[in-house]
């Protein structure tokens, strides 16, 4: 296209009457800008949304920022630490169980506390900052709890001042009395409370608990029972390290061998359910570290030297052939930089704090990605809490330091793996490629993975295709070069009604009219479509036998008016002999009445152990075949009627009939436009919305089977994100989703434009 | 072929044959399809003969045939069928639509007496009426030979009593909440900013209105009592008597006694009220005046957005910006947007419009609102602009392509003339290319508006709801509400045929309304090929 830019020069007619006037010339310039402007403005928004999508799901890829906030000089014989909900306010308690409370703004000692337990003395501190609960362990083998709260006050200027308050609660006989703990745990279970002690008795570790019922009195205040002490996993060996979960569901005991011991709670005590050696394979089996995970149900061990395993429940089949919820390794994490020194699992997600090699490394247990690697503080932690929110962590390390860091990470479970990866989700038998987004509980674990999706859109692409390019390619050949020309203006503007059908109204047609339609009557209608294609080379085979004064009546380009009735005549009579195919071939011995029956649909289900629902691929594929047909065959039947005439004739002038010729000249030359067409529809199949979300059951499951249904990736986003809470992992992975609809529709789109302009080339030379 | 003269067929003949198999099939699915909706479309308006169907457990059903479909679990060699009656009376049967084997109806008769009505709730009902008592306080027993008109004009005056209490609580209860919520708003505002004057007008305005609503409410009620005293009593199909007050019924019929006539005027009747009445009952019923009406706001208001920048981008691709590989890809990307899915937009559009644009839009101008109305956005959320937003971007590719075929097409005489006369780029523009190039134009936004009326998907992110309480445009300022939700044809037919809680009784709906969706977007486009293939003819004859 030439572009004249050719204006008339004042200068050159000195006349006024050649002049041009200012007032033309002003206008020129202005609607010139103005157009450039408008031009270039819509040409970079329409870059500009491609980047926006790209900018929306870039979040999802980037990892953790964390940054060290400062560190606090605390007493150096502080051996745990607290904290208020905002981390103003923290407090450690000391060796000699003293609680000492410190502002975090510039670390003045603001506030003490200090126990009054006479004679006996504290040999064990474990603080539980977001529960605000204190126990200290005590010489004579009972515990005492403490409660932190902190009161509001406002002084006499209206000035916000916040007082900590401490209240202990009296001592609890828990283990072998007079002989000091070693350790204490607390953790609150559906009905009772438990606290458990660990005291060494002969050398030998001894671990002992009661459980504490609190009861509402009359008087509305409350009144515990405390049971009697119970011994627990009484068989280990030796004990290095105790898991308590948060539920008290179970207790798991690491040995010095590395033996790891797992017991469940019965109602009364703990009854041993199995025992395993993570690192077995390894020249040292002993577990350096081990953390529970939120959820409780997984457990992160780190070995001597830095391997990482995660164990979890799960339904596993027994010799019994039961299947029962036992311990099993579902991940094998990066090896980290030395032996562990800790694991701390976050609050509210799967994250975790890996202590090794003088390193901090935030991952997610899931995924096993890194999030966050930084330098672990100089002493050695004695304690590490997340905050409940997930946006800050507290460390309390041995040369009196508590350091303090601030997490940004709005995507914890997200990375490639989560995304396209084969992920071993907790609770489940196996590693999968799973979408499921949303759940009833707390503590679901959302699942993104696109593979299903993709499965989905490619399946449902398939059947689209199978269908719609037989019909559309020969469709466009038979127009494009025997219809009679009149007959062709008739014909290219039904196709083009055709691709204008609203999508809902095609995806309500299958789902409502077509689905329980076709149900009981499937092997009809296979016989009808089956029966179409033989029936039309017969049909031709038939015709060019007849003696010519017969074959006269049909006029060329007409073929299709004589075929049509004798198509109709043969489809309906396979429609009919539908149910005796059915009665001859599938047959199924009826469970209630013990007669065999014909069904084709319960044959399927028995023979093939698959599933059949009625809104089904091929459904989907027939009706998909209306958005699709008419576009290949548009572009189609335009590649094949712009192949020069110079070269049909030709062909036709050296003797060639005229199937030959549009089978070895016509369509050679024109293939590219067919292939571009036959990509366009693609294009169109893969993006295609509303039909799959009416026409399919929408479930996320990865078969090939014909009869079952999928998720594509546009209909996902069609159902979730009207939904999904704006910014977070799910927006930002539907979002991911409409990227890569996005991508793969565009680069098709332009493959098939390259091809086309290569043809409109060759047809140049020609 | 030895010889070229022989009787003996062409080779490949029974191909030719074969790909006329293709063209069949396409045209067999495309009239299949539009001949299904159009039946099942146009008979959901007429009035069948009503049978009164003895079944052999001894129950008699009056009801009007829907469906016959075979029997779940029947063999496939010996299929029996069921059918499937509308009998209505829904407060009574729990259930509108009843399913009978086939092979234990005994037998049918159509009694002349037999009534439909349709009414306010509940569905309809098919009863045989008793007796009337009108508004005076006369009864009249069904086998009056005045009955008929007495109950068609008891309908009527029935239908002027709802249409009145209509206009008291939709129309003008509705404008006092209006007010009432905007007062209460700017009362909040006012008491947190402690102006007391204002407080004290606020708090005046508000008892005003209040009284206002409650003189209202009083005169709806005197309406509602006035209007109460007409009533039909007539049994069912099981002996039971059934008292339908008048003001219930919005229409009654007696399908075994009309005349063609009748079913005809009964027919344009219901035609009438499906276009230009609002819905009822969970939109199962009623009209989709609504509905049609958001779409064409909606598309109108798409088509006034994506004409001007697309027309615009074409003139600048095609006349300003400097021709090469740049351009190509510029050309092919703008090109290949057509497609990209729809749900992409609408991604687009729910993350960009709604939600940045949306968003800042409320940061900058409506902070009070949002700050006073406990955070309800009011732009930042989805709604008709939005909507026409994301669909223009969406139909923009087409303008495009269709406008820069069009500036292409006009001879290159035509140009070079004008610019040989002296006129300025922008004057050719003007005066030739543009004049010459509008049908081209013309055909690229109908083409436009006819894929952003039978859009869904992206519709679905930004803006469309099931029953929007009120239109996007009305007689309070600003007029048009680009802010406000709406109904959409499209989303009509997704939302009656797959969220419905009853979808039997959303069927006949659905198919009404698909049968209007086809309808326009077939319309436009078939207006669209009209114009191209005029503009075609046009340009054949002057090549220069």
């Amino acid at each position: 296209m030439e572009t004249s830019d050719k204006k008339p020069s004042p200068a050159a007619a000195p006349e006024s009457r050649f002049t041009v006037s200012p007032m033309t010339l002003a206008a020129d310039r202005w609607m010139g800008r103005l157009i450039r402007f408008g031009g270039v403005g819509v040409v970079l928004a329409v870059f500009g949304m491609l980047a926006f999508l790209i900018f929306q799901v870039f979040p999802l890829f980037t990892g953790a920022k964390v940054t060290a906030v400062g560190s606090l000089t605390v007493p150096a014989n502080a051996v745990a630490f607290g904290e208020d909900e905002y981390g103003d306010f923290p407090y450690v308690v000391l060796a000699d169980g003293k609680v000492v409370f410190q502002q975090a703004s510039d670390g003045k000692k603001a506030h003490e506390w200090s126990p009054a337990l006479g004679a006996l003395k504290v040999t064990a501190v474990r603080s539980y900052p977001r529960a605000g609960l204190i126990f200290l362990g005590l010489s004579d083998g009972s515990v005492q709890e403490l409660r932190v709260a902190y009161r509001s006050t406002f002084d006499a200027a209206g000035k916000r001042a916040i007082e900590p308050v401490v209240t202990a609660l009296p001592p609890v006989a828990i283990g072998k009395s007079g002989v000091p703990c070693q350790e204490v745990w607390n953790a609150k279970g559906p009905q009772s409370r438990l606290m458990l002690v660990r005291q060494e008795v002969a050398g030998k570790p001894l671990l002992t608990a009661v459980r504490l019922t609190e009861r509402k009195g009359l008087g509305g205040k409350a009144r515990v029972t405390v049971s009697a002490p119970f011994v627990v996993a009484a068989d280990a060996a030796s004990v290095e390290q105790v898991l308590l979960p948060s539920t008290a569901e179970s207790l798991i005991v690491v040995g010095k061998s590395g033996e790891v011991r797992t017991y469940a709670d019965d109602g009364e005590t703990f009854s041993f359910l199995q025992a395993f050696v993570p690192f077995k394979d390894a020249k040292d089996p002993a577990v350096a570290s081990a953390g529970m995970i939120f959820g409780n149900v997984s457990v992160v061990f780190v070995g001597r030297t830095g391997e990482q395993q995660v164990w979890s429940m799960y339904p596993q089949l027994q010799p019994d052939g039961k299947s029962l919820r036992r311990w099993g390794k579902i991940h094998d994490g990066e090896t980290l930089a030395g032996a562990g020194e800790g694991v701390y699992a976050a609050e509210g997600n799967k994250c975790y704090l890996a202590v090794a090699g003088g390193k901090l490394q935030l991952r997610n247990m899931t995924t096993g990605s890194l999030r966050w690697e930084g330098d672990a503080p100089a002493g050695s932690i004695r304690q590490l809490a997340f905050a409940g929110n997930y946006d800050r962590f507290t460390a309390l390390s041995a040369d009196g330091k508590l350091h303090r860091w601030s997490i940004v990470d709005h995507h914890p479970e997200s990375s490639w793996g989560a995304f396209f990866g084969k992920i071993w989700y907790e609770g489940a038998t196996g590693p999968a490629y799973t979408w499921q987004s949303s759940a009833g509980s707390d503590e679901f674990e959302a699942k993104y993975s696109l593979v299903p999706l993709f499965y989905g859109t490619v399946k449902g692409t398939f059947y689209a295709l199978l269908f719609a390019l037989p019909i559309a390619l020969t469709a466009a050949i038979y127009v494009s070069q025997f219809l009679r020309p009149e007959y062709r203006q008739v014909v290219k503007p039904v196709m083009e009604v055709m691709a204008s059908l609203p999508s809902v109204v095609l995806g309500f047609l299958a789902g409502l009219w077509l689905a329980p339609l076709v149900d009981p009557r499937l092997i009809s209608l296979f016989c009808a479509i089956g029966i179409l294609a033989p029936a039309a080379l017969f049909a031709g085979f038939l015709w060019s036998v007849l003696p010519q004064p017969v074959r006269r009546q049909v006029k060329p380009g007409m073929e299709f008016l004589w075929l049509l009735p004798f198509l109709a005549l043969c489809a309906y009579l396979a429609w009919q002999a539908g149910p005796a195919v059915e009665a001859a071939f599938f047959t199924v011995k009826d469970t209630a009445s013990g007669l065999p029956v014909a069904d084709f649909r319960e044959w399927w289900r028995q023979t093939t152990g698959a599933t059949y629902d009625s809104r089904n691929s091929l459904v989907v594929g027939f009706v998909m075949g209306f958005a699709v047909i008419p576009i290949v065959f548009t572009i189609a039947e335009d590649a094949l009627s712009n192949v020069p005439n110079s070269l049909v004739s030709g062909s036709l002038a050296l003797g060639a009939s005229r199937w030959q010729t549009v089978w070895s000249v016509v369509v050679p030359t024109a293939i590219s436009g067919i292939v571009s067409g036959v990509m366009i529809g693609f294009g169109r199949a893969i993006g295609e919305t509303m039909i799959v979300v009416m026409a399919t059951g929408n479930t996320a499951v990865m078969e090939s089977n014909p009869f079952s249904g999928m998720r594509t990736l546009s209909a996902n986003i069609a159902v979730e994100l009207p939904e999904a809470a704006a910014g977070h992992t799910h927006y930002r992975a539907l979002f991911l989703g409409a990227c890569c609809l996005f991508l793969l529709t565009f680069v098709i789109n332009t493959l098939a434009e390259v091809l086309r302009q290569r043809l409109r080339e060759r047809y140049k030379v020609v | 072929m030895a010889n070229p003269s022989d009787s003996s067929t062409p080779r490949g003949e029974a191909f030719v044959w074969f790909t006329g198999l293709g063209l069949i099939v396409g045209l067999g699915m495309v009239i299949g399809l539009l001949s299904l909706v159009i039946l099942n479309g146009v008979t959901v308006f007429w009035a069948p003969q009503v049978p009164v169907a003895q079944v052999d457990d001894g129950r008699t059903i009056i009801g009007q045939l829907a469906q016959r479909r075979i029997r779940a679990g029947s063999p496939a060699d010996h299929p029996r069928y069921e059918l499937q009656y509308q009998v209505g009376l829904r407060e009574l049967n729990g259930n509108s639509y009843l399913w009978v084997d086939e092979a234990k109806i005994k037998g049918e008769t159509f009694p002349a007496d037999v009534l439909g009505l349709e009414r306010v709730e509940n569905g309809p009902a098919f009863v045989r009426p008793q007796s009337l008592r009108q508004s005076d306080g006369k009864v009249i027993p069904a086998t009056d030979a005045g009955f008929e008109a007495a109950f068609q004009a008891e309908v009527a005056a029935a239908a002027a009593v709802r249409e009145k209490l209509i206009e008291i609580t939709r129309h003008r209860i509705g404008d006092v909440n209006g007010e009432m919520d905007k007062a209460r708003i700017a009362l909040r505002r006012a008491e947190d900013l402690k102006l007391t004057e204002e407080i004290a007008a606020l708090r005046k305005q508000i008892a005003g209105l209040e009284e206002r609503f409650a003189a209202l409410q009083a005169e709806a009620k005197k309406v509602t009592e006035g209007g109460a005293v007409a009533s039909l009593v007539s049994k069912d199909a099981a002996n039971r008597e059934v008292v339908v007050p008048l003001t219930q019924v919005i229409r009654g019929w007696f399908p075994n006694r009309l005349d063609t006539w009748g079913r005809v005027k009964l027919f344009g009747s219901r035609l009438a009220e499906f276009v230009f009445d609002e819905p009822r009952e969970a939109n199962t019923e009623g009209g989709l005046m609504p509905a049609i009406f958001g779409t064409l706001v909606m598309t109108v208001f798409m088509s006034l957005l994506v004409t001007p920048f697309g027309v615009i981008t074409a003139i600048y691709l095609r006349e300003y910006a400097q021709q090469g590989a740049v351009l190509r890809i510029v050309r092919i990307s703008v090109n290949n947007l057509a497609g990209v899915p729809s749900i992409v937009f609408g991604v687009f559009g729910l993350g960009f419009f709604v939600y940045v644009l949306g968003g800042s839009i409320d940061q900058l101008f409506f902070a009070d609102q949002l700050k006073y109305n406990n955070n309800t956005p009011v732009f930042g959320t989805g709604g008709l602009l939005w909507c026409s937003l994301t669909l223009a971007l969406m139909t923009l590719p087409v303008v495009i392509v269709a406008t820069e075929e069009a500036l292409a097409a006009v001879p290159r005489g035509m140009r070079e003339a004008s610019l040989a006369t002296g006129a300025s780029k922008w004057q050719t523009i003007r005066d030739i290319l543009l004049p010459a190039s509008a049908p081209g134009i013309l055909t690229g936004v109908i083409l436009a508006m006819a894929r952003g009326a039978g859009e869904v998907a992206p519709l679905m992110l930004v803006g469309v709801v099931k029953l929007a309480p009120t239109l996007p445009f009305d007689g309070s300022a600003p007029f048009l509400h680009m802010d406000r939700k709406f109904m959409h044809l499209g989303f009509h037919v997704y939302d009656l045929g797959f969220q419905s809680p009853d979808s039997d009784a959303a069927r006949p709906m659905v198919f009404a309304t698909t049968l209007l969706l086809i309808f326009l977007v077939v319309c436009l486009n078939l207006g669209a090929i009209w114009i191209r293939n005029r503009l075609r003819a046009r340009f054949k004859g002057a090549s220069f």
